[in-house]
């Protein structure tokens, strides 16, 4: 089934109402689907936790998948100033301790692959392998993302999500994409994404987003290995600056999705899970 | 001569009752509710959008606001003024 129809079955629902407190008046909402290793998904500021399920349902086949709504997103609490990413990176802690969950393979998409870097640095006996779909921070920094998210922050509060929407589209999925799901793709899915969060959440997200500064030379530092996907049609890292970005981590390649956008589950979530998983039996075979 | 109100909300009412495989759903939804609100997913607002224009013969084009698709009775309203 190609990604388009994966697209097509999106359910965004919320069908369970499961939390967990991670610290005082915070708790986050989770859901879990199947058994075995612990895989834990880490939310784009615009992709809350029930869009991840049709893109990672193989995976959910063999593996215990893990998501969950950042703090101040989605149905997890929201407590004033959006967390700092070093909050973020707690949360997480706390909601695998509350799980049970001693290490965890983690998979970030495009904003959630600086959490997922810094979990890696900072807690390296949490986590097994990382997988960073679409990253923010280049081999040379971030400027050119945060001058993208700048951009995207003028519309939302110019224009408001719809705005929002009407400006990302183009940039963030795949040229391939837009033309196989069309005009009336493109509108449906805007009521799905203005659904999906408030102007407030975006605001907050989008200006956390721009307070990493994406140095390249902290990577040296990442201990577990990491898995570098991008689409080739990916707006913000072609792949020749994937394979630097690679080559960068100290165990660390690079897979690239062909006609794939800046979310390259969403073009070929078969495809995506397929790297995924060799990934992953690597990394849990050399453990 | 262009169809009247009624009749192209009835006509839209159709294609989701085809959607959905019967009336039991539709019946549900209110002319004014938003569909979203109603339990319409993604998916079957896509679905519906694809379908109606084949039904009405008409492109959608990628500047409709979002406010004509928020209901049975504005996506009427948007197939009436493309007759006008």
């Amino acid at each position: 089934m190609s990604g388009y129809a994966n697209l097509a079955r999106l359910d965004l629902a919320y069908r369970e109402d499961r939390r967990i407190r991670v610290r005082d008046g915070v708790e986050l909402y989770y859901e879990t689907r199947g058994e075995g290793t612990p895989i834990t998904l880490l939310n784009a500021f615009f992709l809350p936790s029930p869009s991840w399920r049709v893109f990672t349902e193989e995976l959910a086949g063999s593996y215990r998948v893990v998501g969950y709504d950042l703090c101040n997103h989605g149905k997890s609490s929201h407590v004033g100033p959006e967390p700092t990413w070093e909050e973020h990176a707690a949360d997480l802690i706390a909601l695998l301790d509350g799980l049970e969950i001693e290490s965890t393979h983690l998979i970030a998409a495009s904003t959630s692959t600086i959490l997922a870097r810094d979990v890696a640095l900072r807690h390296p006996d949490r986590v097994r392998g990382v997988v960073l779909a679409g990253p923010v921070f280049g081999p040379r920094g971030m400027r050119r993302q945060r001058q993208v998210q700048r951009a995207w922050l003028r519309t939302l509060e110019s224009h408001g999500i719809a705005g929002l929407y009407e400006h990302m589209y183009p940039e963030v999925f795949s040229a391939e994409m837009n033309e196989a799901i069309g005009t009336p793709g493109f509108l449906g899915f805007r009521e799905a994404f203005s659904a999906l969060s408030t102007v407030d959440d975006l605001v907050n997200g989008l200006n956390r987003a721009m307070e990493d500064v994406g140095d390249p030379a902290v990577l040296a530092g990442v201990e577990r290995p990491a898995l570098v996907v991008v689409g080739d049609d990916d707006f913000l890292m072609g792949p020749t600056a994937a394979r630097e970005l690679a080559a960068l981590f100290p165990h660390g390649r690079a897979e690239i999705m062909p006609k794939a956008g800046h979310v390259p589950f969403v073009d070929d979530a078969e495809g995506f899970q397929a790297i995924v998983r060799k990934f992953f039996e690597e990394v849990d075979a050399r453990a | 001569m262009p169809d009247s109100e009624a009749a192209v909300r009835k006509r839209i009412r159709g294609l989701l009752a085809q959607l959905y495989g019967g009336d039991s759903f539709v019946e549900t939804v209110s002319d004014g509710i938003s569909l979203r609100q109603a339990g319409v997913s993604s998916h079957a607002l896509v679905a519906l959008l694809v379908a109606m224009e084949d039904e009405f013969g008409f492109e959608w084009d990628d500047d409709v606001r979002p406010e004509a698709l928020r209901s049975i009775e504005s996506l009427a309203g948007h197939v009436l003024s493309l007759q006008e």
